[in-house]
C-alpha cells in the first residue's frame, strides 16, 4: 500500500495548512483592528469600537471554518478523516468485515490466479528480440518440418531471411548419479539463441560452431527451471560434466528463466545442438525427409516483407516438389506465420484461446457474485445505520458527505481484498503448479519459469489485482451510498431503522439476488456441461487396452544399419516378457496411439483415383507385431495377424483398420489387395488382415484410416511400445517390465513405464482439467449465490421479527410463518432461475468448441444445475425463515 | 437608516473582483469599498469575505502578498489576475442582461 506517499501527503497539506492558517489569523486581527480604529475616529470609546467592529465582522470562529474549507488540502483531509472513520467502524465489526474481505479475496485471489495462468500461457511472448520481424515457418497445414526440408529452404531463401532457427524436442535419459530419469530437452541449431536474441543468464549459449560435425559436439546449456531443480541453481555450475544418454556433456551455460524454448508452455530442461540430436536419441532423425518434428523461427532480412518471403519460399516448395517428389506431397507449401501471432501452435491456438477467455469469463463472474453479495450486505447494513445517518443528517452533514464515507469504507473492503486475494492467488498457483499431470517423458508444463513471486509480481498482473479490487470497491459501495443516505429523515428517525417492510434499498437487494441466483445458475450449467463432456470421455471406448494392460515405451537403440539385429533384439525382449508370470498377452506397436507422436503413409490403389489435387491417399501408420492386437483388446475382423513368416525377404504386408477397409472397400473384398506406395524407401504392401478400429489421436475421434506394418518388415523402428495385458497390478508389472528389460539388453533406453489407465488418464487430461476447474468455480459461486439468498431472507425477517411476534402470538403456526418468510426469497429464486436458464441455452453455443460428445442442449445439465442451485437456495431461504418462526412470540414482540 | 441587503449569493464574487480591479487592496479594505460605492445598502457580515478570497485565489482570479499599509502596517493585498479580468468582464455582462430582463419584467408588472 501506499502508506508511505499517502503519509507524505498528509504531513504536506499539515505544514500547508499551518502557513495557511497564521495567514487567516493574521489577516482577521488586521481587519478586526482596522476597524476598531476607524470606529474610534468616528469618537467611539475603544470597548464601544471593539464590540461593534466584532459585530461588523461577524462569527470569527465560523469565518475561521468556513475559509478552511476552502484551503487546497481540505479534500485529502476529509479522505483521511474517512479513511480513519471508515477503519475504526469496520473493526467495530469483525465478523462482517472478515465475510467480506474473504468473499473479495476469494473472488480476486480466483481471477489473479488464472488471469496469471492465462497470461503466462497465451499472452505472454518469449522475451524475443524484434519480434516483429520473426517469422515461423510450418509445412502446411500448420505441421512442423524435417531437418533436409529446412535445409534446402534455407538455401533457397537467403536472400530474405537473415537466418533461419530451427528446434527439435530430444528426449534422453540423464544420469546424475545413480538416478536415471528420462528428461525432455531441445535440440537447436547453432545459430538459434543468437537470431532469437536470447542472452544466457550464466556461462555462454549454443553458438554455430557447436553445431557443426554430427556427434561432434557434446555440450548442453541447461534451461533456467532444470538449473534450479536439479542444481539447486548452483552458480559454478559451467563447465560441470551432465551424463546423457551414453555420453557426457559439459554444461557450458544457463538459459535465462524467461525463454521457453520452442514450443511456449513445454519448457526444455535443457539445450544441445542439433547435431548433437541422432546421437542423443539414439535414433535417426535429421535425414529423415518426412521426420516432421522440427519448429523453425526465421528472421526476415532487413527491409524484406513476410509476403516476399513468403513468395520466396513457395519458389523453394515449388522447386523441392520437382527435385524431390518423394519427400514432398504436390500442393504442400511452406507457412509463414509472424511469431507474434502464434502462441503455441497455430492449429490449436484457437483452442487454447477459446479456454482461457472461459476461465476468464468464468472467474470473473465468480468474482461478480462474491462482489453483489457484499453490495446487499452493504445496502443492508446502511439500512441498518439508517438513523445514525439519519442523526447525522440532521445534524447537517451532506448527503455527498455520508455517500463518500460509505464509498470510502468499501473501498477499504476492496483494497483489503485485493491484497488478501494476491496472498490466495499466490496460494492457488502454488497448488495449480504443484498438481502432477499425468504427461508422457517426466514432461513438465513449465509455468515455473515466471509465476513464482517475482513474475507474478509482474505489473499487468498486478494492475489486474489492483484494479480487480477498486472496481470491486466501488460497485459495492455505489448502491449503499445512493440509497442508504437517500432515507427519508423523519422516517428513518421514528421507525428507528427497523421499518416493517422493503423501502428500496431492499428492492436493488432482491434485484441482486435474482442476478446472482442467474449468474451462478450459468456457470453450473456450465460445468455440468463439461462434467458430462469428461463423463463422455470416460465412457468413450478407445477400441483398445480395456483391460488391465501394462505398458513399457522405449527408444531402440539405433541400428539402421543393421535392421535383422534390431528385430532379433525386440524379439528376445518380446520373448522375455511373454515368459514373465502374470503376463497374460505381449504386443509391441509404434507409435502407441493416443500418444503425442503419429505416423502417416502415403498410397495408391489400382482403379481408384485419389482426391482432387493429390496424387496419393493417405493413411495413419503404425507397426505392429503379431500379438499386438491380442494384447491390446483389439480383434482381427478379417484375415490374420502377422506371423513368423512374415520377414523382411518375404512379401510385405499390412492389417488395416476396418474403417479403411469400409472406406476402400466397402463390398468387404479387402483382402489380397495391395497397397502401392510411391515413395522410393517403402514396398508396396499386400493386406492380409483388417482390425478393429481405435482412437489414433484423440478419444472419440472418427475412426481412421491406419495401416499396419510388422516391425520385421521395413525400416528400423525409433522407438516401440511393448503392451502387456496382465492379470496382476499392472503398475507392478510395469516395473518388472522395466528391470527384465534392462537385464536384456543394457542399452534399453526406457522412455517410460506406466499402465495403460495412466496412458488414457493422459488423453481424458483436457477435458479432466477443464471439467473440476470449471465445477470448482461453479460450486464456489453456488455457494456465494446461497449466501446471498440466506442474507436477504435473513434480513427481511429480522425486520419482520415484530410482524412474525404478532402472527404467532395470533395462533399462526410455526411452520406456515416459515413458510411465509421464505416465499419472498424462494420466489426472487424461481425468477432468476428462469432468467438463468434462459441465458444459459445461450451460452451454452459458445462452449461448443469446448465440449466433447454432448450437445449444447444437454437436458442432464441443464436440469441438474437449477436442481442443485434450488436445494442449496431453498436450503438457505428457509433456515432463517424457520429459526425466525421458532422463536418465542413474546420476545420477538418485544425485540426493539 | 436605509436598508440593509444581504449580498445576493454569488454576487459577492463579483463585487470582490470589482473592487480590486482598480488596485489592489486588503480584506477590509474591500469590505468598506463594496459599502461605499452602495452607499451603505450592501453591507457585508465582513467575515464572510474571506472564504470567497480564499475561493477566487484558488480559482486563480485573484493572487495575493504581503504589503506594508501607508501606516506601516503588515495587511495581505489582493489584486486581479488576467483570468479573474475575465471571468469579471463574463459575470458584469451576464449581470447586465439578467438585471435587465428582470427590470423589464417588473415594469410590465408594474404598470398593469
Amino acid at each position: 500500500m501506499g502508506a508511505l506517499a499517502d503519509g507524505w501527503r498528509r504531513l504536506r497539506s499539515l505544514g500547508r495548512r499551518r502557513e495557511l492558517e497564521d495567514r487567516l489569523d493574521d489577516e482577521i486581527r488586521f481587519h478586526v483592528e482596522h476597524q476598531i480604529e476607524k470606529n474610534q475616529r468616528a469618537g467611539m470609546t475603544p470597548a464601544e469600537a471593539r464590540r461593534l467592529a466584532m459585530i461588523r465582522f461577524g462569527g470569527v470562529e465560523q469565518t475561521r471554518e468556513r475559509t478552511r474549507d476552502e484551503f487546497r488540502a481540505a479534500p485529502l483531509e476529509h479522505l483521511a478523516r474517512d479513511v480513519r472513520y471508515g477503519l475504526r467502524s469496520l473493526r467495530r465489526h469483525p465478523g462482517f468485515t472478515a465475510m467480506a474481505v474473504l468473499s473479495l479475496a476469494i473472488g480476486i485471489g480466483a481471477n489473479t490466479a488464472i488471469f496469471g495462468v492465462a497470461y503466462a500461457v497465451l499472452f505472454r511472448q518469449s522475451p524475443l528480440a524484434d519480434p516483429e520481424t520473426l517469422v515461423n515457418i510450418y509445412e502446411s497445414p500448420s505441421n512442423p518440418m524435417s531437418y533436409p526440408n529446412i535445409e534446402d529452404l534455407r538455401r533457397g531463401t537467403t536472400h530474405v531471411f537473415s537466418g533461419i532457427a530451427a528446434s527439435a524436442f530430444a528426449v534422453t535419459q540423464i544420469d546424475r548419479g545413480g538416478t536415471a530419469a528420462t528428461v525432455m530437452g531441445e535440440a537447436v541449431t547453432g545459430g538459434a539463441f543468437a537470431l532469437l536474441g536470447v542472452e544466457p543468464q550464466l556461462g555462454r549459449a549454443i553458438q554455430p560452431q557447436d553445431d557443426v560435425s554430427r556427434g561432434g559436439h557434446p555440450v548442453v546449456m541447461l534451461s533456467h527451471g532444470y538449473w534450479q531443480r536439479a542444481f539447486g541453481g548452483d552458480p559454478q555450475v559451467v563447465g560441470r560434466t551432465l551424463q546423457m544418454g551414453r555420453r557426457g556433456y559439459t554444461i557450458i551455460g544457463v538459459a535465462p528463466a524467461v525463454y521457453r524454448g520452442g514450443l511456449p508452455a513445454i519448457t526444455p530442461a535443457f539445450f544441445v545442438p542439433m547435431t548433437m540430436l541422432d546421437e542423443l536419441m539414439g535414433i535417426e532423425m535429421l535425414d529423415r525427409r518426412f521426420n516432421h518434428s522440427m519448429l523453425v523461427k526465421a528472421r526476415l532480412a532487413p527491409g524484406v516483407t513476410r509476403v516476399q518471403a513468403e513468395h520466396a519460399a513457395s519458389l523453394v516448395a515449388a522447386s523441392l516438389s520437382t527435385a524431390r517428389p518423394e519427400g514432398w506431397i504436390a500442393g504442400e507449401r511452406f507457412e509463414l506465420v509472424p511469431t507474434s501471432e502464434v502462441q503455441v501452435v497455430p492449429g490449436i491456438d484457437p483452442l487454447l484461446r477459446a479456454a482461457a477467455w472461459l476461465l476468464i469469463t468464468v472467474v470473473g463472474l465468480v468474482l461478480l457474485l462474491a462482489c453483489t453479495n457484499l453490495a446487499s450486505f452493504l445496502v443492508a447494513r446502511a439500512v441498518d445505520r439508517g438513523q445514525e445517518i439519519a442523526v447525522r443528517r440532521a445534524l447537517g452533514a451532506s448527503r455527498g458527505a455520508l455517500a463518500r464515507q460509505v464509498l470510502v469504507e468499501s473501498a477499504l473492503l476492496g483494497l483489503g481484498g485485493a491484497v488478501a486475494g494476491l496472498v490466495l492467488a499466490f496460494a492457488l498457483l502454488d497448488l495449480l503448479l504443484s498438481i502432477d499431470l499425468p504427461l508422457p517423458y517426466g514432461m513438465r508444463l513449465d509455468l515455473h519459469f515466471g509465476l513464482g513471486w517475482p513474475t507474478l509480481l509482474d505489473w499487468r498482473v498486478l494492475a489486474f489485482t489492483a484494479g480487480a479490487g477498486v472496481m470491486a470497491g466501488i460497485f459495492l459501495g455505489l448502491l449503499p451510498a445512493v440509497h442508504g443516505t437517500r432515507a427519508d429523515l423523519g422516517l428513518a428517525l421514528k421507525a428507528g431503522g427497523k421499518g416493517s417492510d422493503a423501502p428500496g434499498p431492499l428492492r436493488w437487494r432482491n434485484v441482486m439476488v435474482v442476478a446472482q441466483i442467474a449468474m451462478s445458475l450459468v456457470l453450473l450449467v456450465g460445468a455440468g456441461l463439461f462434467l458430462r463432456s469428461w463423463q463422455q470421455t470416460l465412457a468413450v471406448d478407445p477400441g483398445f487396452g480395456r483391460t488391465p494392460t501394462s505398458i513399457l515405451s522405449v527408444i531402440m537403440p539405433a541400428t539402421r544399419s543393421a535392421p535383422d539385429a534390431a528385430v532379433q533384439r525386440t524379439r528376445r525382449l518380446l520373448e522375455r516378457f511373454r515368459a514373465l508370470p502374470g503376463a497374460t498377452a505381449v504386443g509391441l506397436v509404434w507409435p502407441l496411439p493416443l500418444e503425442l507422436s503419429s505416423s502417416q503413409t502415403d498410397f495408391t490403389i489400382d482403379g481408384r483415383k485419389p482426391p482432387a489435387g493429390r496424387e496419393t491417399f493417405r493413411a495413419s501408420r503404425a507397426t505392429a507385431d503379431g500379438g499386438y492386437f491380442d494384447a491390446a483388446g483389439m480383434t482381427i475382423v478379417a484375415g490374420r495377424t502377422f506371423n513368423d513368416d512374415d520377414r523382411r525377404d518375404s512379401q510385405p504386408v499390412a492389417l488395416i483398420s476396418q474403417a479403411m477397409a469400409r472406406r476402400y472397400w466397402p463390398d468387404g473384398d479387402a483382402l489380397g489387395r495391395i497397397l502401392r506406395r510411391p515413395d522410393p524407401g517403402e514396398e508396396d504392401l499386400l493386406i492380409v488382415g483388417v482390425v478393429s478400429d481405435v482412437n489414433v489421436r484423440s478419444l472419440g475421434e472418427a475412426p481412421r484410416d491406419l495401416v499396419y506394418q510388422s516391425y520385421t518388415q521395413g525400416e528400423p523402428l525409433p522407438g516401440a511400445s511393448f503392451l502387456v495385458r496382465t492379470a496382476i497390478d499392472p503398475a507392478r508389472m510395469a516395473l518388472a517390465l522395466v528391470s527384465t528389460g534392462q537385464q536384456v539388453d543394457p542399452d534399453l533406453r526406457v522412455m517410460q513405464a506406466m499402465s495403460m489407465t495412466q496412458h488414457l488418464a493422459t488423453a481424458r487430461l483436457p477435458s479432466q482439467i477443464g471439467a473440476f476447474l470449471l465445477a470448482a468455480f461453479a460450486v464456489l459461486g453456488a455457494a456465494l449465490a446461497a449466501i446471498g439468498v440466506y442474507g436477504t431472507v435473513r434480513y427481511t425477517v429480522a425486520m419482520r421479527t415484530r410482524e412474525v411476534g404478532i402472527r404467532m402470538a395470533l395462533g399462526a403456526d410455526a411452520a406456515s410463518v416459515a413458510r411465509l418468510l421464505a416465499s419472498r426469497g424462494l420466489r426472487l429464486v424461481l425468477l432468476g432461475g428462469v432468467i438463468g436458464v434462459a441465458i444459459s441455452l445461450i451460452a451454452a453455443r459458445l462452449l461448443a468448441t469446448l465440449l466433447f460428445g454432448v450437445g449444447t442442449f444437454d437436458p442432464v445439465a441443464l436440469a441438474g444445475a437449477p436442481l442443485v442451485l434450488g436445494v442449496a437456495a431453498w436450503v438457505a431461504a428457509y433456515l432463517p425463515a424457520w429459526r425466525a418462526s421458532r422463536a418465542d412470540p413474546l420476545a420477538a414482540l418485544r425485540a426493539d | 437608516m436605509k436598508d440593509r441587503s444581504d449580498v445576493l449569493q454569488g454576487t459577492l464574487d463579483m463585487l470582490v473582483l470589482r473592487a480590486v480591479q482598480l488596485e489592489p487592496m486588503h480584506g477590509w479594505g474591500i469590505a468598506e469599498r463594496i459599502e461605499q460605492w452602495s452607499e451603505q445598502v450592501l453591507q457585508l457580515g465582513q467575515g464572510t469575505l474571506y472564504p470567497g478570497l480564499y475561493r477566487l485565489e484558488r480559482q486563480n482570479f485573484i493572487r495575493s502578498e504581503w504589503r506594508i499599509t501607508d501606516k506601516n502596517r503588515r495587511a495581505r493585498y489582493y489584486s486581479l489576475t488576467a483570468s479573474g479580468r475575465r471571468y469579471l468582464t463574463e459575470s458584469l455582462a451576464q449581470w447586465r442582461r439578467v438585471s435587465r430582463a428582470i427590470n423589464l419584467v417588473l415594469d410590465v408588472t408594474t404598470v398593469n
